[in-house]
């Protein structure tokens, strides 16, 4: 596949990626983005995909664990991001990523179906604060996710907010 | 009532800086159906400001020349033709007079449709049939002719639909629409799953309240700044933004997407609280926003 630029996305943006992906990070920066891990104009937060186990196998230390780093987290991390912007009088854009609500064991079908309904909410509850916020729920971790997630960010989404989108088929 | 001032609006860059470098489509055809005007011309401009050559397909020739001379604006060979979507030999012959003038049709956007507020008590046969089978025939009709031609080729390929919103709440006052664009979405997705082996993406924008000369309420006096405000992004959608994203899911850059509906509507579907106005049904409410009185 041809390599083809992001004609700018992000220039200008400053975003605090919490979380592992290297397709995104490599996006952010191809558009323009300067990765921070202060002060910035847009938050990702990447959950890692919790283990696959049957309901009843799991600990409830297990099932904790999932739901901190997929929901509890991300709305804490959201919550401050967003008071920062609106302390700053400027609007920002939050991505949460994750992996599909029906693709690994219970804890992550009620992270992601809650986080799922929380995109939506927190996406009208802020839109006049001029933040948008987006999850992408996909097993998918190569280029389409990296410039996916800097498509959401940009400004060029700048009417997608409370959006959840997936990549493959299954997602 | 308008925004108040101290609201922050997020709006996108102007028409003129795509998101995407302008060869992006070069050598390729898209075909657009009712890419003569509103939506479909802003899906067809995008995919001309990437390089596409553009077939133009409308139910009126005039009006699909119309937009085709738009578009030609952009540097981009065009082709307007006629062409009722849901008659499987004029599909069949639409690609035929497209690949003719312009080469093998390379990617697709669905957009023929036509809406209109509606009691569904007053949707007569004839209008239900209109308004569902453009959008659901003619969306089936045209990927499947797509389909068998890039499989018969051996060729993969990228299709666009433009659905709308309101696909997954109703839209009490526009029944045949409501049923008509849901249709759309939910065929992206099982189409997607059939295409994939043979490397056709199919994905589809839900799409807002995207105001351009020949909406409904585009058309309202007073224009469309009462709309805005109820909005939660706080303003109504730019229509080229719509025209990206859709062009966006065809390109390289989202190449491993398929099987996606894109919700773009500025929060419009979401908004909800405990306190909402009076409900009001349809018929009670002929004179106010979204009426057809």
């Amino acid at each position: 596949m041809k390599r083809v630029e992001m004609s700018g996305w992000l220039a200008g943006k400053r975003a605090r990626i919490e979380g592992d992906s290297p397709a995104i990070a490599a996006a952010f920066e191809a558009a323009g983005a300067t990765l921070v891990g202060g002060e910035a104009d847009i938050w990702v937060h990447i959950a890692p995909p919790p283990k696959v186990k049957a309901a009843h196998e799991l600990t409830h230390a297990e099932w904790r664990a999932s739901l901190d780093a997929g929901l509890d987290r991300r709305f804490l991390g959201a919550r401050d991001f967003a008071a920062s912007c609106r302390a700053r009088g400027q609007g920002g854009a939050v991505l949460f990523v994750g992996a599909p609500e029906q693709a690994l064991g219970a804890d992550q079908a009620a992270a992601a179906g809650a986080l799922g309904n929380l995109t939506k909410t927190l996406g009208v509850e802020w839109a006049r604060d001029g933040i948008r916020v987006n999850s992408i729920l996909t097993r998918e971790t190569g280029d389409t996710l990296g410039h996916l997630a800097a498509y959401l960010a940009s400004d060029y989404a700048a009417y997608v907010t409370g959006a959840v989108v997936g990549i493959a088929l299954d997602d | 009532m308008a925004v108040p001032a101290h609201h922050i609006v997020a709006t996108p860059p102007p028409f003129d800086v795509p998101p995407y470098p302008a060869g992006i489509f070069a050598g390729q055809v898209v075909l657009v159906t009712g890419g003569g005007s509103g939506m479909g011309l802003a899906m067809a401009r995008a995919f001309a400001q990437g390089g596409a050559d553009v077939a133009v397909m409308g139910r009126s020739l005039d009006r699909a020349r119309e937009g085709a001379a738009q578009i030609a604006a952009l540097g981009v060979r065009t082709h307007a033709m006629s062409c009722d979507v849901r008659l499987p030999e004029a599909v069949a012959a639409a690609f035929d007079e497209a690949e003719a003038a312009l080469g093998p049709v390379g990617l697709l956007a669905n957009n023929a449709g036509a809406n209109f507020p509606v009691l569904a008590e007053d949707i007569s046969p004839n209008a239900w049939s209109a308004v569902t089978r453009i959008a659901i025939d003619g969306t089936f009709l045209c990927s499947a002719e797509y389909a068998r031609r890039h499989i018969a080729a051996g060729e993969g390929g990228a299709i666009v639909n433009n659905s709308a919103q309101y696909i997954w709440t109703g839209f009490p006052g526009d029944a045949h629409s409501a049923a008509a664009k849901t249709a759309q979405a939910t065929m992206t997705r099982k189409m997607a799953a059939d295409w994939a082996p043979h490397g056709i993406r199919v994905n589809a924008v839900a799409a807002g309240f995207f105001p351009h000369a020949t909406s409904n309420a585009g058309q309202r006096e007073g224009g469309i700044e009462e709309l805005q405000a109820m909005i939660p992004a706080g303003r109504t959608g730019s229509i080229w933004e719509f025209g990206w994203l859709a062009a966006m899911t065809c390109t390289p850059l989202f190449g491993a997407m398929t099987g996606q509906v894109i919700v773009q509507d500025g929060g419009e579907s979401l908004r909800r609280s405990l306190i909402m106005p009076d409900y009001v049904p349809p018929r009670e409410r002929a004179d106010g926003p979204w009426g057809w009185k």
